[in-house]
């Protein structure tokens, strides 16, 4: 393991933009890439946060924004919690970015556990692990609300995934309003529990943002940066299952049903989309889109 | 004469063993002990014994009787030797001829009035007393058509063996006589091997995918996962699965039947052999669904012997329970040792799992469902080691919509039947008797062999879903499989791409 250093505040090194809060942190103890946190500018940096509990449908989103902005150059800040913020970091570190993950315990307390695999990525990813909490102590309840504030200073923009209206992600959007930052959230079925959150920020004036491009032409300025990511050319049979995902079929059988074909051409079908990177599957065997965009057809 | 004995069996595990009873009739208190390690049944038979004698019209002798089954350091269980020990006695006051008696084996239960009953393991008896070189073997009436099955379905030094099928302990007079009576083997014709069994698969509507999972799965032998809610056709696709299987050879249908007939509900199968669908409750006990006790009896992985165990609400099955499938899905068989013995008895079936995604079965994706995220990985946990290495084939699934279920009947499971021995006759051709989804990483390097567009897609699945060692090698048994109903030598890139799309997803 890597050595856990510190960043006190006063001191050359400490993030200027944690000093915007109310109680900024006296010093953060941190693992990784030192420099990461040093120079971090707000203005380069995303948090993406979204409720532990999603399908594979939040999970893809937060993967593929997460992954076009850090090709974008652009940091990840996320909690490293199940669901939307694991997601984010897998995504940053699928493009290649460095993502930091601001824990409630210590630096060196991997929570929740199972995620040690991610842990040792994000680090190995050049990114870098942070808390206000001494190494060795014990995620608190209390302290999650106390990360959250720090996530949400760290950045100039909070992005919502997927998140129930009273959640510890609704607590990382309001920190981040009170800061004065950008909010920003994914909208999604005014019926699902899942979208409360977002429709709602969305409805209080939060930026609606459907990709990664529309968080970039946030922060940047339209134009500025752009996402170029197309995937391979479609034939007619992939063109037809990958509409049929983007209706919304989201089991091989469902899939097969609306795109009219046989189980087995099906199957081949999906697999097809899933290497290109189309489309994901979850552990369940749950069907979601990615981002990715299939090239302009020429002879369409 | 005073002292005799006849040849009988007893069962170990599904296997017969050669117990020879002998009694010894001399003066002094009368008395009727049992000897060499018998159990509370063999010991009671002395009082069965005693009153089948004196309702038979023989007298039954006030005087010193000693009964033994040899060897007598295998321990005897069961009521099977009554009749050899009747027939012994009765020999020994010359009631009955003992030569009468010489190269013949009895097998059955006596009622107190004299009737023979049935016994379980006739078949294996019967096999046994052929491979011995006994010429005719007695055995309950009704016991008979088992006793036959051997030389009906296997024929060899089976059709050698007579069997004399008795009424009552009196007929045993009739032994060596002109009046024997004899099983017919022309009146009695070999059992039909069952070409249907279970559900058909034309009931299964709409789930295209669903019905290519189960062809696959039939066609190479691969254990199958269905994952979905409630509702969803899980357990009706499992049911389906024995129809699309081949239908049983004679050898096949004979280890079946044996196994049926040591647990004494051959009879009910005689009609008709079919592929046995076996499917316990989720707490089934771990002897009761390996196998074990005492003494050792078959378990549900025995019972379900070439056909399908199907274990519905994996995640509910207590982890001992899964982590002793092990050893069947290895070796094809569960071998249970005792002090004095082992025992084996033979496990090849296909295994389907079906389980929910969460503990509530909604799924976490649904809004009722309250699961917390750590239950549901556990939930998913269950399915490792060994159940791991054997599922090849996962396929999730959703409760088909009104309109679907309301639509025309899918494919019949006679065309699919058809498909899948087309395909399955291909791998034999290739590999022999190891079905696809029983190939280990040597054989898949000797039996398959990719295109070269094949080998490309299977680098990049290998690169962009991440697949480890393991579910390389699982990806590889379908793939070969699906390139055998598309009966090409080659696996090329859609067979791996098929393979991949029914990859467990969890499992790297």
């Amino acid at each position: 393991m890597s050595a856990i250093w510190t960043l006190r505040r006063g001191q050359p090194g400490y993030p200027p933009a944690l000093e915007d809060l109310e109680r900024p942190p006296e010093q953060l103890w941190g693992i990784g890439e030192r420099e990461l946190v040093a120079s971090l500018e707000p203005g380069r940096t995303v948090t993406i946060v979204g409720a532990r509990r999603v399908g594979e449908h939040g999970r893809a989103l937060a993967a593929s924004i997460a992954c076009d902005l850090a090709g974008a150059g652009l940091v990840v800040v996320s909690g490293m919690a199940y669901g939307c913020d694991s997601a984010a970091h897998e995504g940053a570190l699928v493009g290649g970015g460095e993502t930091i993950a601001v824990l409630a315990g210590g630096p060196d307390v991997v929570y929740p556990r199972s995620k040690r695999s991610l842990y040792r990525r994000i680090l190995a990813g050049g990114g870098a692990v942070i808390s206000e909490r001494p190494p060795g102590t014990a995620p608190e309840r209390w302290a999650f609300p106390e990360r959250n504030r720090i996530m949400a200073a760290l950045s100039c923009l909070t992005l919502v995934v997927e998140a129930r209206a009273a959640s510890g992600t609704r607590i990382t959007a309001d920190e981040a309003i009170k800061l004065g930052r950008e909010v920003a959230a994914v909208p999604g079925s005014v019926t699902s529990s899942l979208a409360e959150l977002p429709n709602q920020l969305i409805r209080d004036g939060a930026a609606l943002v459907r990709d990664a491009q529309d968080v970039l032409d946030l922060i940047l300025g339209v134009g500025v940066a752009a996402v170029e990511r197309t995937g391979p050319p479609l034939d007619d049979e992939l063109a037809a299952v990958l509409a049929a995902v983007e209706r919304g079929a989201a089991s091989p059988d469902a899939l097969a049903l609306a795109a009219g074909l046989p189980g087995d051409a099906a199957s081949v079908a999906l697999a097809r989309l899933e290497l290109m990177g189309y489309v994901t599957t979850g552990e369940l065997g749950t069907i979601a889109r990615t981002s990715l965009r299939p090239p302009a057809q020429p002879n369409a | 004469m005073a002292s005799a004995s006849v040849r009988t069996f007893t069962l170990l595990g599904i296997e017969a063993r050669e117990v020879v009873a002998e009694v010894d009739v001399t003066q002094g208190l009368p008395s009727f002990s049992v000897v060499g390690l018998p159990d509370a049944a063999v010991r009671e038979s002395r009082e069965r014994v005693r009153a089948a004698i004196s309702n038979s019209g023989f007298t039954f002798p006030q005087q010193r009787i000693t009964a033994s089954l040899a060897p007598a350091n295998l321990r005897k269980g069961g009521p099977g030797f009554d009749l050899a020990i009747a027939a012994a006695l009765l020999a020994c006051r010359n009631e009955l001829d003992p030569s009468a008696l010489a190269g013949v084996a009895l097998a059955g239960e006596l009622a107190l009035d004299g009737t023979v009953r049935s016994v379980p393991g006739v078949l294996a008896m019967a096999e046994r007393a052929a491979e011995l070189g006994i010429e005719k073997i007695v055995v309950a009436t009704e016991s008979a058509p088992e006793a036959a099955l051997p030389a009906h379905l296997n024929g060899g030094s089976s059709k050698d063996l007579r069997i004399v099928p008795v009424h009552r302990l009196a007929d045993l007079r009739l032994l060596g006589t002109s009046a024997e009576p004899s099983y017919d083997f022309s009146a009695a014709p070999r059992p039909a091997l069952a070409a249907t069994a279970g559900r058909d698969l034309a009931d299964l509507r709409g789930q295209p995918v669903l019905r290519r999972a189960l062809e696959l799965a039939a066609a190479g032998n691969h254990g199958l996962l269905i994952l979905g809610p409630p509702g969803a056709g899980k357990s009706l696709a499992a049911r389906c699965l024995p129809s699309l299987m081949p239908p049983l050879s004679d050898a096949e249908a004979l280890e079946v039947l044996r196994i049926a007939s040591a647990c004494g509900r051959a009879d009910a199968s005689l009609a008709s052999v079919q592929r046995p669908f076996r499917a316990p409750h989720h707490t089934v006990s771990t002897a009761g669904l390996i196998g074990g006790g005492t003494p050792p009896r078959p378990g549900e992985v025995t019972l379900a012997h070439r056909g399908v165990l199907f274990l519905d609400e994996l995640g509910e099955f207590t982890r001992d329970a899964l982590e002793g499938l092990r050893q069947p899905l290895e070796d094809g068989e569960v071998t249970i040792t005792r002090a004095a013995h082992t025992v084996r008895f033979p496990s090849r079936f296909l295994l389907v799992a079906a389980s929910n995604p969460c503990p509530c079965g909604r799924g976490p994706t649904h809004p009722e469902c309250e699961c917390p995220p750590g239950a549901v990985r556990r939930y998913q946990g269950r399915i490792s080691g060994a159940l791991a290495d054997r599922i090849d084939l996962a396929v999730t699934v959703e409760q088909p919509s009104g309109e679907t279920l309301a639509g025309e009947p899918g494919e019949p499971s006679v065309a699919v039947r058809a498909r899948v021995i087309a395909a399955r006759e291909r791998a034999a051709a290739r590999q022999g008797d190891i079905p696809n989804g029983e190939l280990d990483a040597a054989a898949l390097r000797r039996h398959v062999r990719l295109t070269r567009a094949g080998r490309q897609e299977l680098a990049r699945g290998y690169r962009a879903l991440g697949l480890s060692g393991r579910g390389h090698d699982r990806v590889l048994r379908v793939a070969r499989t699906i390139a055998d109903l598309a009966d090409s030598d080659l696996v090329d890139a859609d067979h791996i791409a098929g393979a991949l799309a029914m990859r467990r997803k969890g499992a790297r």
